[in-house]
C-alpha cells in the first residue's frame, strides 16, 4: 500500500494529533531591541520570526507615498536551512514575492494607516525552519510583533489552515499532510469580528465540503487567538511589573 | 522588559523617584471592546467601530477627566510610549565622557519609563548649575559612569538632547568612588566613599526621597 | 488544547534528506476494556468478561498478536471464535506496510462490532510510547514496543478494575518469534505461539487447520532447511532494497506477472509504465515462483537466449515433485524469439484464496494434500489438512502461505469449504468467488435506502419534470427481460424535422450519493449475468420494477431529445428529467414485426419504421467513419424449470430492430458525452477504446495469409474494409472466423475520468467516434449513473456532490469499475462454460467445428453451434509426441497425419463428450472424427447433424 496514512481510522494524524487540534504554539515578543517591535513564533516544527520598522517617513521611492495614510512594506524570506534540502534563494523568488504581497494586503486591512499619512511601515518576516502553515506563522508571528511595536490595529490577525485529506477536515495542516496533496485553505482573520481578511486555497474543493473546512479553520484561527492573546497580556503585564515592581 | 546592556543596575532611588501611584490597570489589547461612546470618548490608541471604542494597541487603559467636557477620555497607554525625551522632561542618563567644556551622556529613563535605548544627552558647562556658571570645572562635577538626574533642555542638534541640571533636586544620584564602592553623598559638591573615607567632588542632586 | 509534550522523531529518507517529524503523546486514549474503571469511555470495545475456553489459558483473556502472527495467521484471527483482541497501532502500521490485503481484512475485523477487535493507538499514548535505542534494529524495537504495551495493558487493567467481582482480566501476547516470547516470558507476561494457543482451544479443531503454514515459529528464515529433498529448486529472491535499486539503475524492470493459461510453464509480464511492453518467460527456474498477478520484477535475458512461445498447450498433470521440464523446443528460427526475462524477485504479492477441489492421495491416513485451483493460471498448492477424507469431492478455498525454494509448490492452509463438486449451486458460487464478484444478498442498511411501495409520481415530482406522458414512447428488449432502461419516440415536427428521443430511466432519482445503496451499487459495478441467474447491482423493487419503464406505466426518465432532419443530421440537442408513460415494451421480434406488418398505422409502428429508417442512415455514416463490426458468439440456454439443467441450447438471433436500438443508444451516449465533458472537462467519465498496437494484429494478418487474403490493420478503417472483403467462396464461415478473431486482437474498451488522460487518447477505436461513454443502461452498470448524475448536474436538475468533481476519486471508480467489467464479463462466460459442460452430460455430440488455432501439440477448434472452443491434443502433453501422428509445420502453423492436413479454417468434425474419469475436476473433452486419421481419430457416432452455423451477433 503506496502512500501514508494521513489519518487514522481511530482519528489520529501522523503526528499523533486529533483533526482538529493545533500544533504546540510557542511565542516571545520583543525578541530584538533594535527593531521598533518584534516576536517569534512556533507552531509546531514551524518557526518564524518577525521584525516591523516604523512608522517612518518614507525612504526609497517616494512614488509609493500615500497621503492619506501609511504604506506597509512586506518581505518575507526563508532561512536557507529552513527546509530538509539547503535553499539557494531566500527570497525573491515567485513564491516569497507571492507571499510578500499576501502579508502586505493581510496587514494593510488591520492596521489603523489613516493615522500616519505619509509615512512606512516595514514588516519583515523570515520562516527559520518551515515545516506546513509557513503563512499563517508568518501572519501570527507579524500580529505580535506590530502589536509589539504599539502600531495601532483594528484587531489581532490570526491565521490557520485547514485541509480537507481522506474525506475529512485537518486542522493546521503540517508540511506531510500538505504534501498529500489534498485541497486546503489558508485562512487569516479577525477573531474577535470573525471578517476574513485573506483566504486562499490551493486547489479545487467542493462547495458542500468548503463550509465544514471552512469553519474548521475559524475555530483555528480563534484557537491561535486564544493562544496569541494570552502571550501579549503576560507580556504586557511582565513588563509593567518589571517597571513597578523590583 | 529589557534594559539597556551597559545598565547594570537602575539605582534605587531613581526608580523610587519614577514610580507611580497607579492601582493596577486594566491591560487591553488590540481589537477589544471597551466602552460605548455613549460612556466614553476616543482617545489616543482607541478607535471607534459601530458605536464602540475598541483599543488598537496592548497597554493599559486610562480613563482621564477634562475640564468642560461631560464624557471622560479612554485612551490606552503603552508602557513605552512616550519613551522620548521632550523638553522640560525630567530624564536619567549615564555619563559617558567629559571634557572641558561638556559631558556626554546616555539618557536611559524618561520620566518613569525606561528606555529600550538610550538616547544621547549633552550637558555643557554652562548648564550644570544655576549660579557661579563662569567658576564650573567639569572635572570636578562629573566622572564617566556617574548616573546623572537632569532636565531636557532643547531637542538640541540631530542627534544630540541638551540637558541642564542646574536645580538643587538635579545632578549625580550614584556615582562610584575609586576604590569601586558606591559613595554617599556629604555635600551639594561632594560625596564620600565608604570604604576609604577619601572625598570626591561632584554636582550632587538633593534627592528628595518619598515625595509622594 | 494540547495536552501533551512535543517528541522530535528523526528519520533518515533517501540519500541525505533529514525529516524532522512532531510526535505528540496524549493521555486521553483509552484503554478500550469493559472492564476498565479508569478510563472515561464511551463505548468499549473490549468485554469485560472476555470467554474462551482453553486448556492453556483457563482465564478471561485479551490477546495481542504481533505483526507476523497478524500477517500470516490472518484466517485464524478471522474465525467468529477468536474475539477480544487489541491490534497495537505499531502492528497495524507494519502490517499495512507489508500487505494491503491483510490490512483491509484487519480493518474489517475491527469494524466488526461482533468481533471485538480494539485497535490500541500506542505509539501516541503517554505510557506506551518507548523510543528507539541506538543501534537497535526496527525488528527488535517493534517487538520491544508490543512487549511494552502488553505489559502496560496487564499493568493497567490490574489496577483500574471495575470492581471486586469482575474476574482479573489478563493480556496473552501472541508470537511466533522465540526471542521475543522468551523475553517476554522473562518480563513475566504470557506469551504463547498462536500453534500453542489454537492447539489449545477447546472446541474448535478446525481452526488448527486454518494455520498457515509458514514459519512454524522456530525455523530461522535465512536459510530454508531442506525437509525431504535437501534440493533448492529455486533461485533466490533478492532482496527489495536491491531490486529498488536495481530498478532505479534500469538493470532491473518492475512488472506485474501473467501466467498463461494454456502452459503452465510460462508467462508474460507486463511491464509497469509501458503498457504495450511485455516480456516473455519461460521455464520453472526462470519464473521462479511467482504466481498470477503478482508484481515482479524482472531481468531481461542476453539476446541469445531469448526464447519463443513454445505454441503448446500444457498443464500441470502430476503431483509429483519431479523438477524435470517437459521440452519446450528450442526455437529453431531467431526470427521468432522474443524479448525473454527470468524473474529475480517478487515485489508485491497479490494472492487471494483460490477455489478448488483437492488431488486425491494414495494414502489414507496423509495429511499433506495437494490443492488444484479452479484458476489454470495458478500453481498448485500443498497444503496440510486432518479432514482430507471429508474433503474429497468438495469444493474448498484455500489460501498461500509462502512458497519455499525447496518445494516445488507453494504452500497454503485450508479455509472452507463450498460444497460439492458438479452441484449447481456450489459451482455458481465457485465462479462468483473465482471472479471476485460480490453476491451476498443486500444488506438492510441497503434496503432501508429504497422508496417505500406502492410508489406513486406525486405532484412535486410532476413540477420539476418535463410531461413526456403523452409522446408514443416504447422500449424495445429481448425477451423475458424486466430490466428495461432505454425506451425510444419518434415524432414528426411541423416544421418537417424529426424529434427523436431516447428516454433512460432515472435512477439516480432514487440512487442518491454517498448513501449506503450507492456505496453498494458502486462497489457491484455493473449487474453480472449468468445463464441461469443475474446477480443484480441494485435491489430488485429497483431494477425491475420502479426504475424499470415498462409498458403503460408512469416512470420517470432522463430524455435525450433530438431534433433531427430527414437525412438524420442533428438540429439540436436536449436533455431533461422527465416524466413518460411508454405504450408498449416490445420484444425485438414484436417490433420487428410490427414495422414488416403493412396494415398497422399506429403512432408507435410509425414511429418504429421512423426510427428504423435513421438507424439505416445513422449506421452506414457510422461504419464508413471505419466503425469495426466484429463477431462473437452468445448462446442462450433452456432451461429447465425444475431441475434448472439446461436442457437445449441457442444462439442469440440478431434483427434489424437490434441495431436500430443500439444506433440510437450509441447516439445518445455520443451526445451525453459531449455535454459532459464540455461542462467538466476534467472530472468526466468517459470511455475509451485504444488502438490497439500493431503487434496484436500479427495473428490476424498470418491467419488470412494462409488462405490467400490480405487484412489492412493501419487504421479501424482499413481494417473494416478489408474485413468486409475478405470472403472465400464456399467457405461462408471464413469471414465470421476472421472476425472472431480480430476481436481477440482488441485491446479492452475502458472507463476513465477525462482531467486524469490527454484529450487524444479519448478516442474510441471500435466505434470511430472521438468521444464515448456510457449512458444508456443505468439501473446495470455503475458508470451510467455517474453519468446521469454529471448530466443532471450540467442541466441544473441537481446539485453536485464532491466525490463528483473529484477526478482522482472518479478515477478510482473506474479502475473499479473497470475491473468489475472484465470480472463480470469473465464470469459470464464461465457460466457459459459450466452450463456447456451440464448440457453435455451423459451425452455424446458430434458437431461441425472449425480449426481457430494451430499449436505445436494441439489445435483449437471453435463450435459455433454452441459458441464455444475446445482443444485437442495431437500430442502427449510433455511435448514429446512419439506416439502421435501428427508432424507440427511451424511456419504455415499445420499438423499433418499421413495425407491428413490439419490448417487454420479447416472444417473438421469433432465429438464432444464430457470427461468423467476425473471426478474433481470435470472437463468438457474434444475428439476428432472427420478428417480421419487412423488411430487418433474416434468413429462417428451416428446421429444427425446438420444445422448450420446461426446468425451471429454483430458487436460493435
Amino acid at each position: 500500500m503506496a502512500g501514508l496514512e494521513i489519518i487514522s481510522d481511530q482519528g489520529y494524524r501522523i503526528d499523533g494529533r486529533r483533526s482538529s487540534e493545533l500544533r504546540k504554539v510557542c511565542a516571545r515578543m520583543g525578541v530584538f531591541t533594535q527593531a521598533d517591535g518584534s516576536a517569534y513564533i512556533e507552531q509546531g516544527n514551524t518557526k518564524a520570526l518577525a521584525t516591523v520598522y516604523g512608522p517612518h517617513e518614507v525612504r526609497k521611492g517616494r512614488g509609493k507615498i500615500q497621503h492619506d495614510r501609511a504604506v506597509v512594506n512586506c518581505q518575507f524570506s526563508m532561512a536557507t536551512f529552513s527546509t530538509g534540502e539547503r535553499k539557494s534563494r531566500p527570497k525573491g523568488d515567485r513564491r516569497s514575492q507571492e507571499m510578500s504581497m499576501h502579508l502586505r494586503q493581510t496587514f494593510e486591512a488591520v492596521i489603523v494607516t489613516e493615522l500616519f499619512p505619509r509615512s512606512q511601515i516595514d514588516i519583515y518576516v523570515q520562516i527559520l525552519q518551515a515545516d506546513g502553515g509557513n503563512y499563517c506563522a508568518c501572519v501570527n508571528a507579524a500580529t505580535l510583533a506590530v502589536i509589539d511595536a504599539g502600531i495601532p490595529m483594528k484587531d489581532y490577525v490570526c491565521a490557520c489552515t485547514a485541509g480537507f485529506i481522506q474525506d475529512s477536515p485537518l486542522l493546521d495542516i503540517s508540511y506531510v499532510e500538505e504534501s498529500a496533496g489534498a485541497p486546503f485553505l489558508t485562512v487569516a482573520m479577525m477573531p474577535k469580528s470573525e471578517q476574513i481578511v485573506l483566504l486562499e486555497m490551493n486547489s479545487r474543493l467542493h462547495a458542500d465540503n468548503m463550509e465544514k473546512v471552512l469553519d474548521l479553520a475559524t475555530q483555528g484561527c480563534k484557537d491561535v487567538f486564544a493562544v496569541l492573546d494570552r502571550h501579549v497580556r503576560d507580556h504586557v503585564s511582565e513588563s509593567h511589573a518589571l517597571m513597578t515592581a523590583s | 522588559m529589557i534594559f539597556c546592556s551597559d545598565t547594570p543596575h537602575l539605582p534605587e532611588v531613581a526608580v523610587t523617584i519614577l514610580s507611580t501611584n497607579m492601582a493596577a490597570p486594566r491591560v487591553c489589547v488590540p481589537g477589544e471592546r471597551l466602552f460605548s461612546t455613549a460612556d466614553c470618548e476616543a482617545g489616543p490608541g482607541t478607535y471607534v467601530h459601530h458605536g464602540y471604542i475598541y483599543s488598537c494597541l496592548a497597554g493599559y487603559m486610562h480613563k482621564r477627566k477634562t475640564e468642560g467636557k461631560e464624557l471622560s477620555i479612554v485612551e490606552v497607554i503603552r508602557q513605552k510610549e512616550d519613551a522620548v525625551p521632550r523638553i522640560g522632561s525630567i530624564v536619567t542618563a549615564k555619563v559617558t565622557s567629559v571634557s572641558g567644556r561638556m559631558c556626554k551622556c546616555a539618557i536611559t529613563c524618561v520620566e518613569r519609563t525606561t528606555l529600550r535605548e538610550p538616547f544621547r544627552g549633552l550637558i555643557r558647562k554652562e548648564d550644570v548649575r544655576a549660579t557661579e556658571k563662569d567658576r564650573v570645572e567639569m572635572y570636578k562635577c562629573f566622572r564617566p559612569g556617574d548616573i546623572v538626574l537632569a532636565r531636557v533642555l532643547s531637542l538640541g542638534d540631530a542627534n544630540c538632547y541638551l540637558l541642564s541640571t542646574a536645580e538643587n533636586e538635579l545632578g549625580v544620584v550614584l556615582a562610584l568612588s575609586e576604590a569601586g564602592a558606591q559613595m554617599v553623598p556629604v555635600s551639594w559638591c561632594d560625596m564620600q566613599c565608604p570604604k576609604t573615607g577619601s572625598k570626591e567632588f561632584r554636582k550632587v542632586a538633593k534627592v528628595q526621597l518619598q515625595q509622594e | 488544547m494540547l495536552k501533551s509534550k512535543t517528541f522530535v522523531k528523526k528519520t533518515r529518507k533517501g540519500g541525505v534528506l533529514k525529516v524532522v517529524r512532531e510526535h505528540y503523546l496524549r493521555d486521553d486514549i483509552w484503554c478500550g476494556s469493559a472492564a476498565c474503571g479508569g478510563c472515561p469511555q464511551d463505548r468499549p470495545v473490549l468485554e469485560a468478561e472476555p470467554e474462551i475456553d482453553s486448556t492453556l489459558c483457563g482465564f478471561p483473556h485479551y490477546l495481542i498478536p504481533d505483526t507476523n502472527v497478524v500477517l500470516h495467521q490472518m484466517d485464524v484471527l478471522a474465525d467468529s471464535a477468536i474475539r477480544n483482541v487489541i491490534i497495537l497501532q505499531t502492528v497495524q502500521q507494519e502490517v499495512r506496510h507489508r500487505s494491503g490485503t491483510t490490512y483491509q481484512r484487519l480493518r474489517d475485523q475491527s469494524n466488526n462490532a461482533d468481533k471485538h477487535f480494539y485497535v490500541f493507538t500506542n505509539e501516541h499514548h503517554r505510557e506506551t510510547y518507548t523510543e528507539r535505542e541506538q543501534g537497535e534494529s526496527s525488528n527488535d524495537y517493534n517487538d520491544r514496543v508490543i512487549r511494552v504495551a502488553t505489559r502496560w495493558y496487564n499493568k493497567h487493567l490490574q489496577e483500574n478494575r471495575k470492581d471486586g467481582d469482575t474476574p482479573k482480566v489478563k493480556v496473552v501476547l501472541l508470537t511466533n518469534d522465540r526471542e521475543n516470547r522468551e523475553k517476554a516470558q522473562k518480563e513475566g507476561l504470557l506469551a504463547y505461539t498462536v500453534h500453542q494457543y489454537v492447539k489449545a482451544l477447546k472446541g474448535n479443531p478446525e481452526l488448527v487447520d486454518r494455520l498457515a503454514q509458514v514459519d512454524m515459529g522456530e525455523s530461522t528464515d535465512s536459510d530454508i532447511k531442506n525437509e525431504a529433498t535437501g534440493r533448492v529448486l529455486f533461485p533466490e529472491h533478492l532482496p527489495l532494497s536491491q531490486l529498488q535499486t536495481g530498478i532505479k539503475s534500469g538493470r532491473y524492470l518492475q512488472g506485474s506477472f501473467m501466467a498463461s493459461r494454456e502452459n503452465y510453464l510460462e508467462a508474460n509480464v507486463l511491464v509497469h509504465g509501458d503498457d504495450s511492453r511485455s516480456i516473455f518467460i519461460q521455464g520453472h527456474a526462470h519464473l521462479n515462483r511467482a504466481v498470477n498477478e503478482d508484481v515482479v520484477a524482472i531481468e531481461m535475458l542476453p539476446e541469445d537466449q531469448w526464447k519463443c512461445p513454445s505454441s503448446m498447450v500444457l498443464q500441470d498433470k502430476d503431483g509429483d515433485e519431479e523438477t524435470s521440464e517437459p521440452d519446450l523446443g528450442s526455437p529453431k528460427g531467431r526470427s521468432n524469439a522474443i524479448p525473454s526475462g527470468r524473474v529475480v524477485g517478487v515485489i508485491k504479492r497479490n494472492w487471494r484464496p483460490y477455489c478448488g477441489v483437492l488431488q486425491p492421495s494414495g494414502i489414507k491416513e496423509a495429511t499433506r494434500h495437494l490443492f488444484m485451483p479452479a484458476e489454470r493460471k495458478i500453481p498448485k498448492i500443498r497444503i496440510e489438512t486432518r479432514q482430507a477424507e471429508s474433503l474429497q469431492g468438495q469444493r474448498i478455498v484455500v489460501s498461500i502461505d509462502g512458497w519455499p525454494r525447496n518445494s516445488r509448490y507453494p504452500k497454503g492452509h485450508f479455509v472452507r469449504k463450498l460444497g460439492e463438486v458438479g452441484d449447481k449451486d456450489t459451482e455458481n458460487e465457485v465462479l462468483l468467488l473465482e471472479h471476485d464478484v460480490p453476491h451476498q444478498p443486500f444488506s438492510q442498511a441497503v434496503l432501508n435506502c429504497l422508496p417505500s411501495t406502492p410508489w406513486g409520481i406525486t405532484k412535486e415530482d410532476l413540477a420539476c419534470r418535463e410531461d413526456l406522458r403523452d409522446i408514443p414512447i416504447c422500449s424495445v428488449d429481448p425477451p423475458g427481460c424486466t430490466d428495461i432502461d432505454d425506451a425510444l419516440h419518434y415524432v414528426e415536427k411541423p416544421n418537417g424535422n424529426i424529434e427523436v428521443g431516447v428516454h433512460i430511466a432515472d435512477v439516480t432519482h432514487f440512487i442518491r450519493p454517498n448513501t449506503a445503496l450507492d456505496q453498494e451499487a458502486a462497489n457491484r459495478g455493473n449487474t453480472v449475468y449468468l445463464c441461469d441467474k443475474r446477480i443484480d447491482m441494485v435491489p430488485e423493487l429497483l431494477s425491475s420494477n420502479i426504475c424499470s419503464l415498462r409498458g403503460k406505466e408512469e416512470r420517470f426518465a432522463f430524455s435525450c431529445i433530438w431534433e433531427m432532419t430527414k437525412d438524420a443530421d442533428i438540429v439540436s440537442t436536449r436533455f431533461c428529467k422527465s416524466v413518460i408513460c411508454s405504450k408498449a415494451a416490445l420484444t425485438y421480434a414484436e417490433a420487428q414485426m410490427m414495422i414488416d406488418d403493412k396494415n398497422r398505422n399506429d403512432p408507435v409502428t410509425v414511429g418504429l419504421r421512423g426510427l428504423n429508417a435513421l438507424a439505416k442512415i445513422l449506421k452506414k455514416r457510422r461504419i464508413d467513419a471505419g466503425a469495426l463490426t466484429l463477431a462473437s458468439i452468445e448462446v442462450r440456454f433452456h432451461v429447465d424449470s425444475e431441475t434448472h439443467d439446461p436442457i437445449d441450447l441457442e444462439t442469440k438471433e440478431l434483427r434489424e430492430t437490434n441495431s436500430m436500438v443500439e444506433e440510437f443508444m450509441l447516439l445518445a451516449n455520443i451526445s451525453v458525452a459531449k455535454k459532459i465533458l464540455s461542462d467538466f472537462p476534467s472530472c468526466a467519465m468517459l470511455r475509451r477504446h485504444p488502438q490497439p498496437p500493431p503487434s496484436n494484429y500479427d495473428i490476424l494478418i498470418k491467419a488470412g495469409k494462409s488462405k490467400g487474403v490480405d487484412i489492412e490493420t493501419d487504421t479501424s478503417k482499413a481494417l473494416a474494409v478489408s474485413l468486409d472483403q475478405a470472403t472465400i467462396p464456399g467457405h461462408p464461415y471464413f469471414n465470421t472466423l476472421l472476425r472472431i478473431i480480430s476481436t481477440r486482437c482488441m485491446m479492452q474498451a475502458l472507463y476513465f475520468c477525462s482531467g486524469t488522460l490527454p484529450e487524444s487518447d479519448y478516442f474510441h477505436y471500435g466505434l470511430a467516434t472521438p468521444i464515448y461513454t456510457h449512458f444508456t443502461s443505468p439501473i446495470r452498470r455503475y458508470s451510467d449513473i455517474i453519468v446521469h448524475r454529471l448530466l443532471a448536474v450540467c442541466i441544473n436538475a441537481d446539485k453536485s456532490y464532491p466525490d463528483l468533481l473529484d477526478k482522482y476519486k472518479s478515477q478510482a471508480l473506474c479502475n473499479n469499475l473497470n475491473f468489475r467489467h472484465k470480472m463480470a464479463q469473465y464470469a459470464g462466460r464461465a457460466s457459459v462454460e459450466l452450463h456447456t459442460q451440464l448440457f453435455f452430460k451423459n451425452k455424446v455430440t458430434e458437431e461441425e467445428g472449425f480449426v481457430l488455432f494451430v499449436r505445436k501439440n494441439a489445435v483449437q477448434v471453435l463450435i459455433p453451434k454452441f459458441g464455444f472452443e475446445g482443444t485437442i491434443f495431437l500430442k502427449s502433453q510433455d511435448g514429446r509426441g512419439e506416439d502421435s501422428p501428427f508432424v507440427f509445420n511451424e511456419e504455415e502453423s499445420s499438423q499433418t497425419a499421413g495425407e491428413v492436413k490439419l490448417r487454420m479454417f479447416d472444417r473438421v468434425v469433432v465429438q464432444i463428450t464430457v470427461e468423467t474419469s476425473h471426478i474433481q475436476h470435470q472437463k468438457l473433452r474434444i475428439r476428432l472424427v472427420k478428417p480421419q486419421v487412423p488411430g487418433f481419430t474416434v468413429p462417428p457416432v451416428d446421429t444427425s447433424n446438420s444445422a448450420e452455423p446461426p446468425v451471429k451477433k454483430v458487436k460493435t
